[in-house]
């Protein structure tokens, strides 16, 4: 959990965008548990952000319409108005800050009602706060994405990833993929720099929302390791213990 | 207090009910044997009065007045037996012929039949009148004193027979509501002592085979059921409790080291975390199954396409087994749609073919296959690894059952409980077989019918 810190985009000297990222990420934390608020908090503020605590829904509501933030983190079940209801005021005010949903309740039906109101990603506890920061990244790059026109060709360092062709190439010489490998390479290079649990790649890769018991996904990934690492010098697939993957120039 | 119980029984309810029945069947037969006995002689004797006053009558117009008092003479002499009676009186009621000394009183001229009681021998007489001559009458009757004796016998014999039917009847409904009541009170009392709590306890069964014996033997078979799934409660309570401990114990050791060490190592602290998720997965397992044996599922289930996700799952464990050297075939000609829960059935089948791919040897194979006979959507997962024997295939599908050999391997044990409950959910069906060498894990949904089933079906 402690690898957590580094996680952070703005963590990390060598970024691309160094000053648009180097600003303070702001995210209220809506939640009435307060050893589960005080552990994000703590984790978030470690991690370089600004967190603002909310642990009623009537609070959290007039600190997300008054106050901008980047993401917001909504227990689902809260005294006053509840996490969905929430949500759905957020979004009929036109508020788009994504929302990750935290909740006890983890299954599939609850996960689609959380996303129907208005949620973006979906979180149940108990959570590793790895898992937490890795999907607020992904939630808090989306949404500055969100405006940029559809890339057609995505890259990471010498890495390239022609969407309409299908084709992948690295240091111009082209590499053979399977359906499902283009598939993952393309998650994790829509999430470059940033680390994806095994959890987030076999909810965006396969769209299926359970924790498979053996290491599947790590055999997908070795493979694709293989076909995009061997024989350069230079690792971009990297291993975060204990956490997932990082696909990083 | 004995007796009120015994009225307040459905048997003796309906006794009451019985004899009210058998009452109303007896005085009907009764006011027909009587009609049709009684009846008979009194009409028998009406007979003989109008043929004999038809006799008279004709005596009287060929022999006038003198002949019809010497004939009635004649006849009441003859009459031995007293049983005829006869007057021939003149205008103002004088006897001039016949066995009865005045005309009786308040006897009016009436044309219908007269009852008056005899002089003398005050006996009943049944009579009829007839006017002759000037003012003459002629009274023609029988006694009828064997008549009312027959019908005294008769109401009496009536009264006696009601009074037995009614009698033996309410005897018979005590005496069967007392016997009922007495089986009711046994299966009460055992009731009642498996409420107090001793489980063991089993309604008695006699062997008469009737509905009482059928009643106690259902309880029983019900009691049996409750004590099997009690033990299964008992028994997953005692594994989560066993199954806890070890990773907890363990933690608990990892944890007490580390406060007695002045820095504690981040590899530590992983590691304590990696033991409590272990502990939360196996109670998010548990979870999981519980929830989906409580049917919340089905609201959401829907046409499912159990083709795509074999091809998914398989796909996406066809590189775990790859690197195990496993060969992982996937068998899946036809498109199957079933009605079921995606997630669900995506996951029952993960866990089959994690089974499968953690137990079957290297060099092993792992073949998943898809079937359709007619209405049924057969899933088969088989592998070359160790089997289980016949004995505990049951057995395994019970959560946290491991068989020995397996407790080296990862896992918790819940595995083939949820594909279980899975299964049951779907009401499909699931069994384990001999694949000879290896295991076959077999699970048969019921089928939806492709909407073109019309155009396809002649390929049969």
């Amino acid at each position: 959990m402690l690898a957590g810190r580094s996680l952070l985009v703005g963590d990390r000297p060598n970024s691309a965008d160094e000053t648009e990222q180097r600003r303070t990420v702001r995210i209220l934390v809506i939640e009435d548990d307060k050893d589960v608020a005080s552990f994000i908090r703590n984790g978030l503020t470690q991690a370089g952000c600004n967190v603002d605590l909310a642990d009623n829904g009537k609070d959290g509501l007039f600190l997300a319409t008054t106050e901008t933030y980047d993401a917001l983190v909504v227990d689902r079940m809260l005294p006053g108005v509840d996490g969905l209801t929430l949500i759905r005021t957020l979004r009929a005010s036109e508020n788009s800050t994504p929302v990750l949903i935290l909740s006890a309740l983890g299954e599939v039906d609850d996960r689609v009602k959380g996303l129907k109101a208005g949620g973006d990603d979906y979180l149940v506890k108990p959570f590793a706060f790895s898992e937490l920061l890795a999907r607020l990244e992904a939630l808090d790059r989306r949404s500055k994405s969100a405006g940029e026109a559809p890339a057609t060709t995505l890259r990471v360092a010498d890495l390239e990833l022609d969407l309409l062709r299908r084709e992948v190439q690295r240091s111009g010489q082209r590499i053979d993929l399977q359906p499902r490998e283009f598939q993952l390479l393309e998650f994790l290079m829509r999430h470059a720099g940033q680390v994806v649990t095994r959890t987030m790649l076999l909810e965006g890769v396969w769209d299926y929302h359970f924790d498979p018991q053996t290491n599947v996904i790590d055999v997908h990934i070795s493979r694709l390791r293989s076909k995009i690492d061997r024989g350069f010098d230079r690792a971009l697939l990297h291993t975060v213990r204990g956490v997932g993957y990082r696909l990083d120039g | 207090m004995q007796l009120r119980t015994l009225i307040h029984t459905s048997v003796f309810r309906l006794t009451l009910a019985y004899m009210a029945l058998f009452g109303a069947s007896a005085i009907a037969l009764f006011v027909f044997i009587y009609w049709s006995t009684l009846g008979f002689l009194e009409r028998q004797t009406n007979a003989v009065i109008d043929a004999e006053i038809d006799g008279l009558s004709e005596q009287y117009e060929r022999r006038g007045m003198i002949g019809l008092a010497d004939i009635i003479n004649e006849r009441v002499m003859r009459d031995e037996e007293h049983r005829s009676v006869y007057l021939l009186a003149d205008a103002i009621g004088r006897p001039v012929a016949g066995n009865v000394p005045y005309w009786p009183q308040n006897l009016t001229d009436t044309s219908e039949w007269v009852d008056f009681v005899r002089a003398g021998t005050q006996t009943p007489v049944r009579a009829k009148i007839l006017r002759v001559g000037q003012g003459f009458r002629l009274l023609v009757g029988r006694d009828i004193r064997e008549l009312t004796e027959i019908d005294q016998i008769l109401r009496r014999a009536s009264v006696y027979g009601l009074t037995l039917t009614m009698g033996l009847s309410l005897l018979a409904g005590i005496f069967m509501a007392l016997g009922s009541q007495r089986r009711l009170a046994e299966l009460n009392r055992t009731t009642r002592q498996i409420i107090a709590g001793d489980l063991r306890r089993r309604a008695p069964v006699r062997g008469s085979n009737d509905e009482h014996d059928e009643l106690a033997a259902n309880i029983n078979a019900m009691l049996d059921q409750i004590e099997t799934l009690l033990d299964g409660m008992r028994h997953v309570g005692d594994s989560v409790a066993h199954d806890l401990r070890s990773p907890l114990t363990r933690l608990r050791n990892r944890l007490e080291t580390m406060a007695s060490a002045e820095r504690p190592r981040r590899e530590d602290l992983l590691d304590c975390a990696k033991q409590v998720d272990h502990v939360l997965d196996t109670f998010n397992a548990l979870l999981r199954i519980a929830r989906v044996e409580s049917g919340a599922h089905r609201s959401a289930f829907a046409a499912v396409d159990l083709s795509r996700i074999v091809a998914d799952v398989c796909e996406l464990y066809q590189a775990a087994a790859d690197e195990r050297s496993l060969t992982l075939t996937c068998e899946c000609t036809a498109v199957v749609e079933v009605f079921g829960d995606r997630e669900l059935l995506a996951q029952a089948l993960t866990n089959l073919l994690d089974n499968a791919i953690k137990y079957t040897p290297a060099g092993g194979t792992v073949g998943v296959k898809l079937e359709r006979t007619s209405d049924v959507a057969k899933l088969s997962v088989a592998d070359s690894g160790p089997g289980v024997p016949e004995a505990d295939r049951e057995r395994v599908l019970h959560r946290f059952m491991r068989l020995d050999q397996s407790r080296s391997q990862p896992g918790n044990g819940l595995g083939l409980a949820l594909v279980k409950a899975v299964a049951v959910q779907h009401h499909g069906k699931l069994t384990l077989g001999d694949n000879a060498p290896g295991l076959i894990v077999t699970l048969e949904l019921p089928a939806l019918t492709p909407p073109d089933a019309e155009s396809t079906a002649p390929e049969k």
